[in-house]
């Protein structure tokens, strides 16, 4: 029982000390990426200053989709190597990437609204991200499914394993639609269409977002651990 | 390959010993399609382009039905115990299990399907493109459904619980399905290729990961 | 077909052929939280018939099961190259099919002989014919047990059977026959482990082996 958390502390102590200069760098960075986004850059020539929607709602998007893949390593981990801690990680990881879906679908809507004039368009991009929330909102159904909450952590390892390897397909088949949307503009091979102006705030933006998903998801594993050990000291045998 | 087949057949027996199961899953996959024209109404105009639609969601629904018992009834039984110290193992018993499930659920559904197509005015040219996707795609959702009853198995609400976690993996099937019925391109479409990728996908995925969930066997009873 | 290609993949096979034992070491087994087994060794030879005792919640079906590889070990090991039938509180019988058919399915899953005479034979053991081709939902608990256990006649003579309560539900007439079919596994050369309150015949004086209960 020791040896099983032995690993898990050494985690925490680890992670206690990276606390500190994660918020730092959240909110130093995010403080100076809002302010160029909304004050200093200029408003778009076509979109006006809709477009500062984009700081939040980029980032958004990339946590959502970042949160997926560490969902299927943590997945990965915990079937292949039955490591308990990632399947720790995958539990905290989950309603923190769910919540960064929700973000970008409303002010995916939000963003809509005035370009599009709808608040929801059936849009390759949307519906993806829509797709992706639900796969989040799986996990975590299947993840606190059972009776007792770890009999829960293989069948949802193993459904994150089966949606990393589905969302691509997902995507794939749904971009089969024609889209409203613009295409990618910022992961371009001949380098970033979108001004420097708009860009440097993006990016301080996504490092804020970033550090801010893994303080999020830090806080939540050392409360998911320290429930973890509570529960096994009051099962502990009573003669030892 | 033997005890393969004898699952296949204890499968298949047992079925045909719940034979009404299977009208009372008939009659669901055509009251959903009753039910567009229902809500949409009978204007031939709107509800003509939607009849391969509709059948496919019919379908799907139908064929997800039947899952929540799949492998339940086996845990309850005690015969998974059976099944995991024999020569047959967990993945081919899950294979088994969606042969058997798909020769008694898929085949009448894409039986009955020409009727519905009749009776939801799909014109007569467009039925081959649409039966032979709607063999592939139900072949397909029964692989996804034997993934999600083994992921959800033991679990609470486990037929919801299915229907979530199944529901957005169908989308590939689904897009495509519908896609590939609808072809103008001849029955081989790209649509149909892509669909039955999509397929073979699932047909090397599902039995391992339903041979995972399947692995630990707790049951409620006794320590 | 040999008898020991129907072991699962799961347990290595003992180095040696001739090691036709059963070895568990310093086995801990949790169930969620709870430690239930904890450094459990256990030995046993052939023709050895341990019973298993222990007051509720000991862990008895845990071990049966973790033996049978249900069940997960935290630590330790066990250790057995020879077919294990396993035969825990649920029958393994549907419903909806005979007992006939139910035995039939089960011995072919397994390879073993699913001919008419074999089948005959093992249902006559445990004096099923009489209802064997009734749908298994329409019997009492007893008969379907006695189904369950006319699996026992058609195991290979060397394998292991871990037996659950397997009295559970039995008359006295069955449990006689029960006991007279373990005897003789023994005697030729096969091993048991079962969980259970009343004693096999004293005559083959099986071991016990205790289970003190863990958790409190």
């Amino acid at each position: 029982m020791f040896d099983y958390f032995a690993n898990p502390s050494r985690f925490i102590r680890i992670a206690n000390r990276l606390l500190l200069p994660l918020v730092i760098l959240s909110l130093s960075t995010g403080a100076i990426g809002l302010y160029l986004g909304l004050f200093v850059a200029p408003a778009d020539y076509q979109q006006g200053d809709t477009v500062r929607i984009i700081y939040i709602h980029v980032p958004s998007a990339w946590l959502a989709l970042f949160g997926y893949v560490g969902l299927g390593l943590c997945g990965l981990f915990y079937v292949v190597w039955r490591h308990p801690l990632a399947d720790i990680a995958a539990r905290a990881i989950a309603p923190v990437g769910a919540v960064f879906a929700l973000l970008t679908l409303v002010t995916g809507a939000l963003w809509g609204k005035p370009m599009w004039g709808a608040w929801w368009v059936w849009d390759a991009r949307l519906t993806s991200m829509l797709i992706l929330f639900f796969f989040y909102l799986g996990f975590i159904a299947l993840a606190n499914g059972f009776d007792r909450a770890e009999r829960g952590s293989r069948p949802a390892a193993l459904l994150a394993l089966v949606g990393m390897i589905n969302v691509p397909i997902v995507k794939f088949s749904v971009d089969w639609w024609n889209t409203l949307h613009q295409p990618a503009s910022l992961l371009r091979s001949d380098g970033p269409a979108i001004d420097s102006s708009m860009l440097t705030p993006l990016v301080l933006t996504l490092i804020a977002a970033h550090a801010y998903f893994a303080i999020l998801v830090i806080l939540r594993m050392r409360a998911l651990l320290t429930e973890r050990r509570l529960a096994a000291l009051t099962l502990r045998p009573g003669g030892e | 390959m033997k005890p393969f087949f004898a699952q296949i057949e204890r499968d298949l027996l047992i079925a045909w010993q719940n034979r009404q199961d299977l009208g009372v899953m008939l009659v669901f996959f055509v009251i959903i399609i009753a039910l567009f024209p229902l809500a949409i109404g009978a204007n031939a105009t709107v509800l003509d382009p939607l009849g391969v639609p509709v059948i496919w969601i019919a379908a799907l629904l139908a064929i997800l039905a039947g899952f929540d018992r799949l492998f339940a009834q086996d845990v309850r039984d005690g015969w998974l115990d059976q099944i995991a110290l024999s020569q047959l193992g967990l993945g081919w018993y899950a294979l088994a299990k969606a042969i058997s499930h798909w020769l008694t659920a898929g085949i009448p559904l894409l039986i009955m399907t020409p009727l519905m197509a009749m009776m939801l005015n799909i014109p007569s040219q467009q039925w081959p493109p649409l039966l032979i996707a709607l063999l592939i795609g139900s072949m397909g959702l029964t692989l996804l459904g034997v993934i999600g009853a083994a992921l959800a198995e033991g679990a609470r609400r486990g037929t919801a619980l299915m229907a979530l976690l199944i529901l957005p993996l169908a989308v590939p099937l689904l897009i495509f399905g519908t896609l590939a019925s609808q072809s103008d391109r001849g029955i081989i479409s790209p649509h149909l290729m892509l669909l039955g990728a999509v397929f073979a996908l699932l047909l090397a995925l599902a039995p391992l990961v339903a041979a995972s969930a399947l692995e630990i066997g707790e049951t409620e009873t006794g320590l | 077909m040999t008898d020991n290609d129907h072991k699962k993949s799961v347990r290595k096979p003992a180095p040696s052929a001739a090691d036709n034992c059963l070895h568990i070491n310093q086995l801990s087994v949790h169930r969620g939280m709870a430690l239930v087994i904890s450094n459990l060794s256990h030995q046993q030879s052939a023709g050895d018939i341990c019973c298993l005792t222990g007051p509720n919640g000991a862990g008895k079906s845990t071990l049966l099961r973790t033996i049978a590889g249900r069940l997960p070990a935290a630590g330790g090991d066990i250790k057995c190259a020879l077919p294990i039938i396993y035969i825990g509180h649920t029958d393994g019988l549907s419903g909806a099919i005979s007992g006939r058919e139910n035995l039939a399915g089960w011995a072919k899953i397994n390879g073993f002989s699913a001919t008419e005479n074999a089948i005959d034979t093992a249902l006559s053991s445990f004096a099923t014919n009489r209802f064997a081709d009734l749908p298994v939902r329409v019997l009492s608990r007893g008969q379907r047990r006695r189904l369950a256990l006319a699996r026992l006649a058609l195991a290979p003579a060397n394998s292991l059977w871990l037996l659950d309560e397997p009295n559970a539900g039995l008359d006295q007439a069955s449990s006689r026959i029960l006991d007279e079919i373990v005897q003789k596994h023994a005697t030729a050369g096969g091993m048991v482990l079962a969980a259970t309150h009343l004693d096999f015949a004293a005559a083959a004086q099986p071991r016990s082996l205790h289970l003190p209960g863990l958790v409190t």
